[in-house]
């Protein structure tokens, strides 16, 4: 059974002209890594909104098709259930402190306080927290009076810290530094590897090659094209539809172009250097 | 903040104002009310806040008890008032009446202040939690709280940036209110557009989850806090019972 489920799904804001997202189907499996690729305005985020729920219950309007999390449609879910299901974390980091909290332990914990959870429990969560997003040395600042890439990293920590089953980061890394944006992807993959599912939306597309199982390409709210990430990436009909491919596969491919050749296109520098690396491609 | 005042739960501190406040407005003459000024000054100072708590009051009640004091004894006009000059005048009825009015004035503004001065607001919404509050009611006076730093930084950033673009943001005061005004439109859509996503990431954060809410910051009740309290309630019963039955 699916984690995440969209059945010919729809959507358009109450104020809008037209559909921000129209007949989407997809499946997540668990442990998957989905990532939503597509141009701004392509309908990725409102694709999240639906699958928290945010949609119809703060995002009014009447989506059509179902969206199920776990066999079971979003709309069965309460309050609790859907922030113990889904951590969701935002594209502004800007928004997404709580504005009560006067320090960064206080703020990961929020949700836990939310959620009732005792005080012990909460503070071990909290420090395994800051631990694994390297926040020890901001763990006593005022969270209002940091930077956007180490509000972005407090924001995964708040949304991580419930141990979801199912993470929606939506551009995590817009804000961040190389060493940081490298962070944020090895998380992704600690997350994997805990069989977390994770919906993804990124525009690092190098990167989303190398930690992604699976695309899903939006065009004008559609899905442009869907299916493992090695086979769209290396798919050159991406570019058609607004996308982009990782550098190494343009490369590859461009390549084979040119020299009339059909070798396989690597969707990574790793993976190009385990195809290739002995050959001296 | 450190120290015996500060280790105080906000109850027990609220408690003493609570009664500074009473004994003070109902308490008859002025000689009470005006010492409660010197015994929140070195409550303040034993808190550590002494100068601040100080400036505090010069700047805000201060100049009002000031203004106070001279129009009742100086301009409003009384049957024993005696005619100085022009439109001023001096009253015994004018004295006492001002005596009356700012004596209370600073009992109950120097409780006050002193209270929002060794109080934390954490301090203060946790011991709302503490006594089932509406989880709202604390988040809103929390975030109002916090709120005003941000917005302020905010239109530093708009008044920067039309700076930047050789808009005149400094010089007399016509020059800033010129300035200020068109400031105001950007500074609150960006608010109200913010306030969307704030509140997504808020219910994304089980804000409206509907069980009963737990913290991690921790502040104890302690043996001195209960006393203080039962205290502050046996004075208030026997001032009540001196007020009713004198």
């Amino acid at each position: 059974m699916s984690v995440i489920s969209l059945e010919h799904v729809g959507y358009r804001y109450p104020l809008g002209h037209e559909d921000a997202v129209h007949d989407v189907s997809f499946q997540v499996e668990q442990g998957q890594v989905c990532a939503l690729l597509g141009a701004n305005g392509s309908g990725k985020t409102t694709i999240c909104n639906l699958i928290r729920g945010f949609i119809p219950r703060f995002y009014r309007g009447e989506p059509t098709g179902q969206v199920q999390l776990a066999g079971r449609p979003v709309e069965q879910y309460d309050d609790a259930e859907l922030t113990e299901t889904i951590g969701y974390s935002f594209q502004n980091p800007f928004t997404q402190m709580s504005g009560v909290k006067d320090n960064v332990r206080e703020e990961i914990a929020y949700a836990l306080e939310n959620l009732g959870i005792e005080r012990e429990a909460m503070a071990a969560r909290v420090d395994a927290m800051i631990d694994l997003l390297h926040l020890d040395d901001i763990a006593d600042a005022n969270p209002l009076e940091l930077s956007g890439g180490q509000r972005q990293r407090v924001a995964i920590a708040a949304v991580l810290v419930t141990d979801p089953p199912i993470v929606v980061l939506d551009e995590p890394t817009s804000q961040l530094d190389p060493q940081s944006t490298e962070d944020v992807f090895n998380i992704i993959a600690l997350l994997k590897r805990q069989g977390k599912t994770v919906i993804l939306v990124e525009h690092k597309i190098d990167l989303v090659a190398r930690y992604s199982d699976l695309v899903i390409l939006m065009e004008d709210g559609r899905v442009a094209m869907s299916g493992p990430a090695r086979r769209v990436l290396t798919d050159p009909q991406v570019l058609d539809h607004g996308g982009q491919l990782p550098e190494v596969t343009r490369f590859f491919l461009e390549r084979n172009q040119k020299l009339g050749l059909n070798d396989p296109v690597p969707l990574s520098v790793e993976d190009a250097i385990k195809r290739y690396g002995r050959k001296g491609a | 903040m450190t120290g015996f005042i500060d280790r105080l739960y906000p109850s027990s501190k609220a408690a003493m104002v609570l009664l500074a406040i009473i004994v003070g407005i109902f308490t008859p003459g002025y000689i009470l009310q005006y010492a409660m000024f010197p015994v929140f000054l070195l409550l303040a100072i034993m808190a550590g806040n002494g100068m601040r708590f100080f400036k505090a009051f010069l700047s805000s009640v201060g100049t009002v008890v000031l203004v106070i004091f001279l129009v009742q004894v100086f301009i409003v006009r009384y049957p024993d008032s005696a005619h100085i000059w022009a439109f001023i005048a001096l009253s015994p009825t004018g004295l006492d009446k001002s005596l009356g009015i700012t004596s209370r004035i600073v009992s109950s503004a120097s409780a006050i202040m002193w209270y929002f001065q060794v109080t934390t607001p954490k301090d203060m919404v946790y011991a709302m939690e503490q006594a089932h509050l509406p989880k709202k009611v604390t988040f809103v006076i929390m975030s109002t709280i916090g709120m005003v730093p941000q917005v302020i930084n905010r239109s530093r950033t708009i008044m920067d940036a039309q700076k930047s673009r050789g808009i005149e943001t400094e010089g007399n005061a016509w020059a800033r209110v010129k300035s200020f005004v068109p400031m105001l439109g950007p500074l609150i859509f960006s608010l109200i557009q913010q306030t969307e996503e704030h509140a997504l990431a808020l219910q994304s954060r089980a804000f409206l989850a509907p069980v009963p809410k737990t913290s991690l910051y921790r502040l104890d009740k302690h043996t001195i806090d209960r006393v203080i309290q039962v205290i502050c309630l046996l004075l208030l019963i026997l001032f009540i019972v001196w007020r009713v039955w004198k």
